[in-house]
C-alpha cells in the first residue's frame, strides 16, 4: 500500500444521522462533511445536545448513519471498525474489577500475547501515575483516578483513532486541566488520531490542532480554525498567550453567530 | 445502573480504614439492642402468660425452650429439620436454576417478554398456596411435591429480578466493548453476568422465606414429617407450646440461611465496599 498516508484516518462524506422519536423523525446531523489526518488531534466544539456526540457513535459504528458515507482508514464503517477506542464522559469501568483487571480488558480485547500482558499493565500503570492503586476497585476511587484509568483500558487496546466524547466533561476544573495535560502528554508520546468532543472552548484550543465549530441541532459545520500554537503546549502557560486568546474569541464568535436563544 | 440491595454501602472513594471500624462498631452496637429487645420481650411474654392470660393460649418461653431441649436429646427435630430443609433448598435451587436462564431470555427477546408478561404476572399474582392440593393430586405426599411447591413459590423472584437486573445494565459498558469489537460471549462473561451477581443474591435472599412456606404448605397439605407437618399435628392436639417450637424452629433455619447468604454476598460484592 503506497497510498496509505494519503488516506485520512477518518472521513465523512455528506453525512446525515437523524433519531426516530414518538413524534417522527428527528434530524441530528446535516449534511456534515470532515476528515481527521493521521495523528492529527481534531476537536469538535458545539453547544450541549447539539449531535457532536451522534456523529462520534456514528464513527464508533454503534448508530447508523441516514445517508452519507463515513470511512475508517478507507473503509467504510458498517458495526465498530477496527483499532478505535472510545471514551465517554462517563467513565464506564466494570466496577466489579478492579484497576488492572478494568486495564487488561482492553489488553484482552486487542488480543496482546500472555508473555507481554504484565509489563504492558505495568507500564499504563506507571503512565498514568496509577501503580499503588492496582487492585483498588473504582468505587475506591475518585472520579479523576477512575478516567485515568478508563483512559488506561482504551490505551491498551492499542487504538490507531481515540474517539472522546467529552471524556472530561464531568470532572471539576483542576481535574479536567490535569486530565488534559495527561492526555497531551501521552499523545505528544505516541501520536495516535484524536477526534475530541467538547462544549469547552478553552479546553478545545488548549488541545487541538484543529477545531470544528457545530451549530445546534442539526449539526452543521459553521468554522473551521487551525490552531497554530506551538507544541508541546504548557497549558498553565497558554492562557497568558494572546494567540490562545484570540483563537478562543473566534471561536467564541463562530458560536454566537449560531445563538438558538435555548442553549 | 440500579442497585437491588444495600445500596448504602456504595460510598464515593474514601480513607478506607476509618470506614471499616465504623462499620464493625455500629454491628456490635446492634448485636447488643437485638439482643436486649429479644430478651425483653422474651421476658414480658415469659411474665404475661399465665398472669395477664392463660398460658394455654399463648404457650411460655420457658416451656419452649423446654420442649426444645426434649426434640433435641431424643432426635427427634432432625427428622424434621432435615425434611423441610431439603425440601425448601432444592425447591430454591431449582428455582434458581430455572428462572435464571428464563429471567436472561426474557430480557434478551423484548417481544416475547411484551407477549408474555400477562401470563408471567397472572402465574406469579396467583396465590400458589392454592395449587397445594394440585401438586398432592399429582405427585403425591412425595419429597418431590413439596420440592415443586417450594420451587412454585421461588421461581417467579428469580425470573423477574434477573430480567431486571439485565435490563439495568448500562448501555454505555456494553457500547464500549462493542467499540473494541469484544465477542458476544466476553460481554456475557465481563458484563451480564456480573451485573447480575447482586440480583441474584437479593433473589436468594427472598426466596429463602418463600422456599420455607413452600415447604410448609407442601406439608401442611400432606407428609408425615417436616417442621410444618410438626406445627400442624401440635396444632390438631392443641399442644401450644409443639406450635410455637415448630416456628421458632423455622424461624431460626430463615435467620441462619439469611447468614449464610448475607456471608457469600460480602465475599463475592466486595468490590461496592470502600472499605478494603
Amino acid at each position: 500500500m503506497t497510498d496509505t498516508a494519503e488516506i485520512p484516518r477518518i472521513r465523512l462524506d455528506k453525512v446525515s444521522l437523524a433519531y426516530a422519536t414518538p413524534r417522527g423523525r428527528l434530524a441530528v446531523v446535516d449534511q456534515v462533511s470532515f476528515a481527521v489526518e493521521r495523528a492529527e488531534f481534531l476537536v469538535l466544539v458545539g453547544p450541549s445536545g447539539c449531535g457532536k456526540s451522534t456523529i462520534l457513535r456514528a464513527i464508533a459504528g454503534l448508530t447508523a448513519a441516514e445517508s452519507g458515507l463515513i470511512s475508517v482508514d478507507g473503509r467504510k464503517v458498517d458495526g465498530p471498525p477496527e483499532h478505535i477506542g472510545f471514551m465517554f464522559q462517563r467513565d464506564t469501568l466494570l466496577p466489579w474489577l478492579n484497576v488492572r483487571q478494568n486495564i487488561e480488558v482492553g489488553l484482552d480485547l486487542a488480543g496482546v500475547a500472555a508473555v507481554q500482558r504484565a509489563s504492558r499493565v505495568a507500564e499504563l500503570l506507571a503512565l498514568l501515575r496509577l501503580s499503588e492503586f492496582h487492585d483498588a476497585y473504582p468505587a475506591q476511587l475518585s472520579g479523576g483516578m477512575r478516567h485515568r484509568v478508563s483512559l488506561g483500558r482504551m490505551l491498551a487496546y492499542q487504538p490507531a483513532v481515540m474517539l472522546m466524547d467529552e471524556p472530561f466533561g464531568a470532572l471539576d476544573f483542576q481535574t479536567k486541566a490535569a486530565m488534559g495535560r495527561e492526555l497531551l502528554r501521552i499523545w505528544e508520546a505516541e501520536r495516535r488520531s484524536i477526534l475530541f468532543v467538547t462544549h469547552d472552548i478553552e479546553e478545545a484550543v488548549a488541545l487541538a490542532d484543529r477545531v470544528l465549530v457545530f451549530s445546534p441541532r442539526p449539526a452543521r459545520i459553521v468554522a473551521e480554525h487551525r490552531i497554530e500554537l506551538p507544541r508541546p503546549r504548557d497549558l498553565r502557560k497558554l492562557r497568558a498567550n494572546p494567540d490562545f486568546a484570540a483563537y478562543t474569541a473566534a471561536i467564541w464568535q463562530a458560536l454566537g453567530d449560531n445563538d438558538p436563544g435555548d442553549g | 445502573m440500579t442497585e437491588p440491595v444495600a445500596a448504602d454501602e456504595m460510598t464515593p472513594a474514601g480513607r478506607p480504614g476509618d470506614n471499616a471500624r465504623d462499620i464493625s462498631q455500629d454491628g456490635t452496637s446492634n448485636w447488643l439492642w437485638r439482643l436486649g429487645l429479644i430478651g425483653g420481650l422474651l421476658l414480658v411474654w415469659e411474665f404475661a402468660a399465665g398472669h395477664l392470660f392463660n398460658e394455654f393460649w399463648s404457650s411460655r418461653p420457658s416451656l419452649i425452650g423446654e420442649r426444645l431441649l426434649i426434640l433435641f436429646r431424643s432426635g427427634e427435630i432432625w427428622r424434621h429439620l432435615d425434611a423441610t430443609v431439603t425440601e425448601a433448598l432444592l425447591g430454591l435451587l431449582l428455582g434458581a436454576l430455572v428462572g435464571t436462564p428464563i429471567g436472561m431470555a426474557l430480557a434478551r427477546y423484548r417481544r416475547a417478554a411484551d407477549i408474555l408478561d400477562p401470563l408471567v404476572m397472572g402465574l406469579y399474582g396467583l396465590p400458589r398456596v392454592a395449587l397445594a392440593p394440585m401438586f398432592i393430586l399429582w405427585f403425591g405426599i412425595s419429597l418431590f411435591a413439596k420440592i415443586m411447591m417450594s420451587f412454585s413459590m421461588v421461581v417467579f423472584v428469580f425470573i423477574l429480578n434477573v430480567t431486571e437486573g439485565i435490563r439495568a445494565i448500562d448501555s454505555d459498558m456494553v457500547d464500549l466493548m462493542r467499540t473494541m469489537r469484544a465477542p458476544k460471549s466476553y460481554i456475557l462473561r465481563k458484563v451480564t453476568i456480573p451485573s447480575i451477581v447482586p440480583w441474584l443474591l437479593a433473589s436468594f435472599r427472598i426466596g429463602i422465606g418463600l422456599s420455607l412456606v413452600g415447604a410448609v404448605v407442601g406439608e401442611l397439605i400432606g407428609a408425615n414429617r417436616g417442621l410444618g407437618w410438626y406445627v400442624l399435628r401440635a396444632g390438631g392436639q392443641l399442644d401450644t407450646t409443639g406450635v410455637f417450637t415448630g416456628l421458632l424452629v423455622l424461624m431460626l433455619v430463615a435467620m441462619i440461611a439469611n447468614q449464610i447468604i448475607s456471608r457469600i454476598e460480602r465475599k463475592i460484592l466486595h468490590w461496592r465496599v470502600t472499605a478494603r
